[in-house]
């Protein structure tokens, strides 16, 4: 869902960049918060605390994460528009969905980077290193 | 019931949506009601969307924005070439594991 243009970027915007992260990613992130205050009180309050969660253990930033505010957002713009109850999309458990929406945009989690790391480990002490640096996720 | 279905539920709603998939085009919305209808009570309507999301990102299915009369486009599901590959390996991997379960059954009566 990359909404960027595909327009080459200027020098002094690539610099930019280099020092603040790409400016799109921040772009639809502005999108995303404004998405939300647009919606009723319930879901804002639900999808705040998601995103509080998201915050501590989502990805980090980058294009992944801007994707998945942009999932988020759909997601509770939809609800409420169907009148579907919170618990309804949280189920019995929060935790369990929102972890499950969150394993999709592993790329830069540290949890990810974590797991990966322990796999590794493991093959080394298996003595079934491949040869291969640590993948990043 | 209520909780060893929805462990039991876990390892296996992917292949249960992309069967439903494999009849007809569908929104998430409309999966998580016929779930319900057939007896899934429990099942949350975010679940249902995280493994959509997951299952779009894999490449199994193809999605269309279809503008609704109430709020936001709708994206609608359908299973494409490799849903359907996936869709047969599950199937196979289901009998087998059908298979065996009933065999245990049998032998401990």
């Amino acid at each position: 869902m990359d909404t960027g243009s595909n327009e080459p970027k200027s020098r002094y915007l690539q610099y930019l960049e280099v020092v603040t992260g790409p400016l799109e990613d921040k772009r639809r992130w502005r999108r995303y918060k404004a998405r939300t205050k647009q919606l009723p009180e319930s879901y804002r309050t639900a999808v705040e605390a998601m995103e509080r969660y998201l915050m501590h253990f989502g990805p980090g930033d980058g294009a992944d994460a801007a994707s998945m505010y942009e999932d988020l957002a759909d997601l509770f713009e939809q609800s409420a528009a169907d009148g579907t109850p919170i618990r309804e999309i949280f189920g019995e458990d929060p935790v369990e969905f929102v972890e499950a929406f969150a394993q999709n945009y592993s790329a830069g989690r540290w949890i990810s980077r974590e797991r990966e790391r322990l796999t590794s480990a493991i093959e080394r002490a298996a003595g079934e290193d491949t040869g291969e640096e640590e993948r990043t996720v | 019931m209520g909780k060893l279905l929805t462990e039991m539920l876990k390892g296996t709603l992917e292949g249960i949506v992309l069967a439903i998939l494999s009849g007809r085009p569908a929104y998430g919305y409309e999966i998580t009601a016929w779930l319900r209808d057939q007896g899934f009570s429990d099942i949350a309507e975010g679940t249902v969307y995280a493994l959509l999301v997951r299952i779009e990102r894999r490449g199994l299915v193809d999605v269309e924005k279809v503008p609704s009369e109430k709020g936001p486009p709708r994206k609608v599901y359908s299973l494409n070439a490799q849903g359907r590959e996936y869709l047969e390996e599950f199937w196979r991997t289901w009998s087998f594991l059908a298979e065996r379960l009933e065999q245990l059954r049998e032998e401990g009566k």
